[in-house]
């Protein structure tokens, strides 16, 4: 079983702040202790399935400059750039 | 023994388009975020569409350092929290499930030593982070993504080399590599960086991050090693860890990555399918690939060109294309000697080179005009320096500058006769000296600003002493 | 002038003049005014249909050439771009985000005169199966409004249904289009993975979801599907259709055609009303000339857990973007530190997401992607082998689209386990990326079942023609609104 602990480390890393634990930490416990069924799956060959594509069909080199300024289209810029909180 | 392994990221500079986005590939020169669209910014619905292009130079690349191919490209997500990463996740390679990163095991030689690559890959740069105000402990951080998305390929080495030297002749080679691949500019700001990791004896491996410049890298690699070198003399542990170059400081601090913070749960891109590189189109990549520069340097040789010259000459991407266009059977080691001696020190930045209106024409010109003793190998110097400068035919510019050869012999006589009257002494001592004769051949050149024929000038001095 | 026809139906009446277009958007306009005040199946409408309704019309009158679609009516589920206006994924995240573009399937349907009258609801990020997860409200089902109308495509389909909309477009990740289709009595269809462009449509798990039309007919959705479909440059996933007819011969019939029935998917767990609606389908299809018989598969039972850990690993990285830099809603970001910044804004985020971003952290995680994240991606490998082994000696596989009939609003949303197995039919098409789709075919006291039909990659058009079979094997009531 997953501790409490554990999940409380994963939200912390997905940047997920967690105040309801009724809601949040039992019920991802509940989903991922449901998850442990695969352990049953007999699964041995190593391969995924993959879409595949050739070379020769991919996008050519070609620079098109975007039509729109977009930066005017987000949020929270300052003189054309994008601004974030500080760093430290 | 130290042992120090490199990851090199190389942006794809000289093509059109960003990695998966048809913004362009040189950001620079824009205005901030005047270089974005709704893939490169990471817009929600928004879908990579990768460069056809990207792959097949990095294959070049991948081919250069003797990798090997793979019959299919896969594409991960390296996913982490940072606001120069759209997306908050990094399209790039990964070899965990099977070889399929656009090139492994390769190997290249630096000063007879075998360096071996141990993977390249494909990926795309970040943006770019500016920090208001003085600190780091800025009140705001501003971003300007122009750069996200840029081609970015990363060539990681094997920890086989022994010391900063070693690096440095890597990089240089390295550099000479994709200039005369023709996939970047090495010497734009940015466009090539490197990491390092070192351990030394009875150390654990130390990694280094954050390093802007290759000249910043030689300097923490020495940094790393003092260090460590000052704390196994202590006996006191070397500690695996992270350490960020602190550029203003000049030294490399601990990153404090705690355990499991690093976790990038890599996982496939599913919005890119695997890549398959059928054998043609890998014989086509071959055969498109520009000759190597040690190719080059082995034809050169075989032109009668000194080998010291071949080297410089065909590690130099501008110089060797000139050499290439302006050279025939019988004039490529005056063109090359003209090149390498004279030409190197006119044009030694990116600058001069793009401001040169120097063409191949000016230099097969120029050889020509030696040749025929038109002008003589000092005078093609000044010549050269002109060309460089007004890109004027060379037939003018020798009538306009009055460089043209004196071989007229009354002239010489002359001259010489002057001479002669100046230097009774120097006269008289090439009786029992003959070396001397050189000083007088050198007063005629003064006087004639180069120009005098040298034979003429020879024979006419040995019959008035005689 | 009945605001039920299809699409089909549409086009011929304009043509015929029987009805303006503006008549027609008019009427839909007060359908949607009288009833989705109840229903809520729209978060967002245009201002301006009736000017569009009115230019087409006047187009039509000089005798202009106009698009196939000649101003129907039709809605898009709130994930997919449509541009200007807002793009909400029903989630406080995108409260303030507003599209700069056109998802590729939305430019294609505009080039063809299609009026969009709105934004349709859906479960948060399209996670969950009842829109009971949408941070501006549940939609309600028209056949019953105290009943979920499925999801996450929920508004979708109770726009279709409602008559509030001629058809819409969801995005079926796990069965999406076709669980709120089989709930609300709608065709609900998910073609062959990169069959229909992704470009536009915000990602929850990128890697086996499509975008797919749900309307009144199959024919309805054979029509849409030759507009949307087919090799889009902006999207490296889709695959070249060669312009296929998926309207031509649709009557084409099922007689001499194999079907198989997934045991275990009729079995434990599944309502008594709906086993027997399957077995009715099923008797349908015999008196139609079709063999049955019976299959199984070994992955299947393993098809939904893998189906979650691929989804939740896809979730967690797809909607790490959200950290409210560049779109987002207002948050002032003065004071805070980045990452302290970034997990602060994103408790915008709802609980179901939350949820699946602490799942999507875990699953694929250094330490146990071995045990969850890659055994999940082995068994979707085994069960596509499986399925396509089966393939072989079958044309179509015949399920119950959803093994209960539609359940009260708050009867389910507590038990996360209970609701991850009502995707136990619907997800293996997702998982093995093969075409399926959701015809309606019983009204059980008063609440509709559908039945769901898979074929194998690229056969979109044989599964349409026996879906179109199966449609026309029954006469369903009208939905009481």
């Amino acid at each position: 079983m997953v501790s409490k602990e554990e999940i409380e480390n994963v939200a912390k890393l997905m940047r997920i702040e967690l105040d309801d634990h009724i809601v949040h930490v039992d019920r991802v416990q509940k989903m991922i202790e449901y998850f442990d069924i695969l352990d049953k799956a007999s699964v041995e060959s190593e391969e995924f399935d993959v879409q595949e594509k050739s070379i020769t069909k991919l996008r050519e080199d070609k620079y098109i400059p975007y039509d729109e300024k977009l930066i005017e289209a987000l949020k929270n810029y300052k003189e054309n750039y994008v601004r974030a909180p500080k760093m430290v | 023994m130290t042992k120090i392994g490199l990851e090199i990221h190389c942006q794809l500079t000289n093509l059109e388009s960003k990695l998966f986005c048809s913004c362009k590939a040189n950001y620079r020169g824009f205005e901030p975020n005047a270089n974005i669209c709704p893939v490169c910014i990471g817009l929600p619905g928004s879908l990579p569409r990768l460069n056809k292009k990207a792959v097949e130079k990095a294959t070049m690349i991948a081919m250069s350092l003797n990798c090997n191919t793979p019959d299919k490209l896969a594409f991960f997500r390296k996913n982490y929290f940072y606001p120069d990463l759209p997306k908050n996740f990094q399209i790039t390679q990964l070899n965990v499930y099977g070889e399929h990163s656009i090139g492994q095991n390769g190997t290249i030689l630096v000063d007879d030593k075998e360096i071996r690559i141990r993977r390249i890959q494909l990926e795309e740069d970040p943006g770019r982070l500016i920090y208001e105000g003085i600190s780091e402990k800025t009140q705001i951080t501003l971003v300007d993504y122009n750069r996200a998305g840029t081609p970015l390929v990363e060539i990681v080495t094997e920890p086989d080399f022994e010391n900063e030297r070693q690096v440095r002749l890597f990089l240089n080679i390295l550099s000479d590599l994709l200039d005369n691949l023709d996939v970047s500019n090495p010497s734009l700001e940015g466009a090539m960086r490197a990491d390092g990791n070192i351990s030394i004896e009875g150390g654990n491996k130390v990694e280094i991050k954050n390093v802007n410049s290759f000249h910043d890298l030689e300097k923490a690699l020495h940094f790393e090693i003092t260090r460590q070198e000052s704390l196994i003399s202590r006996d006191i542990p070397i500690e695996q860890e992270t350490r960020h170059w602190d550029d203003k400081r000049k030294i490399t601090v601990s990153a404090r990555i705690k355990e499991g913070e690093e976790d990038y749960r890599y996982f496939l891109e599913g919005d890119i399918p695997w890549i398959t590189i059928d054998s043609q189109t890998l014989n086509k990549l071959k055969a498109d690939m520009p000759e190597s520069i040690s190719s080059k340097k082995e034809r050169y040789i075989t032109k009668q060109i000194p080998a010291q010259v071949a080297e410089v000459l065909s590690s130099d991407k501008f110089c060797s294309d000139l050499f290439e266009l302006a050279h025939n059977e019988s004039n490529a080691i005056v063109i090359a000697n003209l090149i390498t001696t004279d030409l190197m020190g006119l044009v030694d930045t990116d600058e001069k080179r793009e401001k040169s209106k120097l063409t191949h024409q000016h230099l097969t010109d120029l050889a020509n005009s030696i040749e025929t003793k038109e002008i003589t190998r000092t005078s093609a110097k000044t010549a050269l320096q002109e060309c460089v400068a007004t890109g004027l035919p060379v037939s003018e510019i020798i009538s306009t500058l009055d460089l043209g050869h004196i071989s007229d012999e009354s002239e010489l006589n002359k001259i010489i006769d002057e001479i002669f009257i100046q230097e009774p002494n120097t006269v008289e001592q090439t009786k029992t000296n003959p070396e001397t004769i050189n000083y007088l051949i050198g007063k005629v050149m003064e006087k004639t600003k180069g120009k005098a024929d040298p034979t003429l000038t020879l024979n006419i001095i040995n019959k008035k002493l005689s | 002038m009945n605001l039920g026809i299809s699409a089909l139906r549409y086009v011929e009446e304009v043509k015929n003049g029987s009805f303006t277009i503006e008549e027609f958007i008019s009427k839909t306009v007060e359908q949607i005014k009288k009833h989705d005040g109840k229903l809520h199946a729209y978060l967002s409408f245009d201002d301006h249909v009736i000017e569009q309704a009115r230019n087409l019309d006047r187009k039509i009158a000089n005798k202009e050439k106009i698009g196939s679609c000649f101003g129907m009516p039709i809605s898009i589920k709130d994930n997919i771009c449509v541009k200007g206006g807002k793009t909400t994924c029903a989630s406080k995240m995108l409260e303030n985000f507003v599209a700069p573009y056109d998802a590729t399937v939305v430019l294609k349907l505009k080039s063809e005169d299609v009026i969009i009258i709105g934004k349709t609801n859906l479960d948060e990020f399209a996670m969950g199966i009842s829109t009971e997860f949408s941070a501006y409200g549940t939609s309600h089902n028209p056949w019953n409004t105290d009943y979920v109308p499925g999801g996450s495509s929920g508004g979708s389909a109770v726009s279709v249904s409602a008559f509030e909309c001629i058809a819409s477009l969801g995005s079926d990740t796990g069965g999406s289009v076709r669980n709120p289709a089989s709930f609300c009595s709608v065709v609900g269809f998910k073609p062959t993975y990169g069959l229909i462009s992704r470009y536009g449509l915000i990602s929850y798990a990128n890697s086996i979801e499509q975008i797919g039309p749900l309307t009144r007919t199959v024919e309805d959705t054979a029509f849409f599907l030759n507009i949307i479909s087919g090799f889009d440059p902006n999207d490296d996933t889709t695959i070249d259709n060669k312009n296929e007819d998926y309207l031509s011969n649709i009557d084409a019939g099922v007689e001499g055609k194999k079907i198989g029935i997934i045991k275990e998917m009729v079995g434990q767990g599944t309502d008594k009303e709906v086993v027997s609606a399957t077995n009715n389908a099923i008797k349908k299809f015999e008196e139609l000339g079709a063999k049955i018989e019976e299959i199984s598969l070994d992955m299947i039972d393993y098809s939904v857990a893998s189906y979650y850990t691929i989804t939740s690993t896809e979730a967690g990285s797809n909607l790490a973007r959200y950290d409210n830099l560049r779109y987002g809603y207002d948050f002032p970001l003065e004071g805070y530190e980045f990452n302290s910044y970034i997990s602060k804004a994103r408790k915008n985020f709802g609980p179901e997401v939350t949820r699946r971003m602490i799942l999507g952290g875990f699953v694929p995680s250094a330490g146990y992607a071995g045990k969850y994240f890659l055994k999940a991606l082995k068994v979707k490998k085994k069960l596509t082998d499986e399925i396509n082994e089966a393939f072989k000696k079958i044309d179509f596989l015949i399920a119950p689209t959803v093994p209960v009939l539609p359940f009260k609003i708050g009867e389910k949303i507590d038990d996360p386990v209970a609701l991850f197995l009502l995707d136990f039919n619907t997800v293996i098409a997702n998982l093995t990326g093969k075409p399926a789709i959701s015809v309606p075919f019983e009204i059980s006291n008063g609440l509709p079942i559908g039945i769901q039909l898979i074929a194998n990659s690229m056969q979109d058009k044989p599964l349409l023609q026996a879906a179109y079979a199966l449609q026309n094997t029954v006469k369903l009531p009208e939905v009481p609104i």
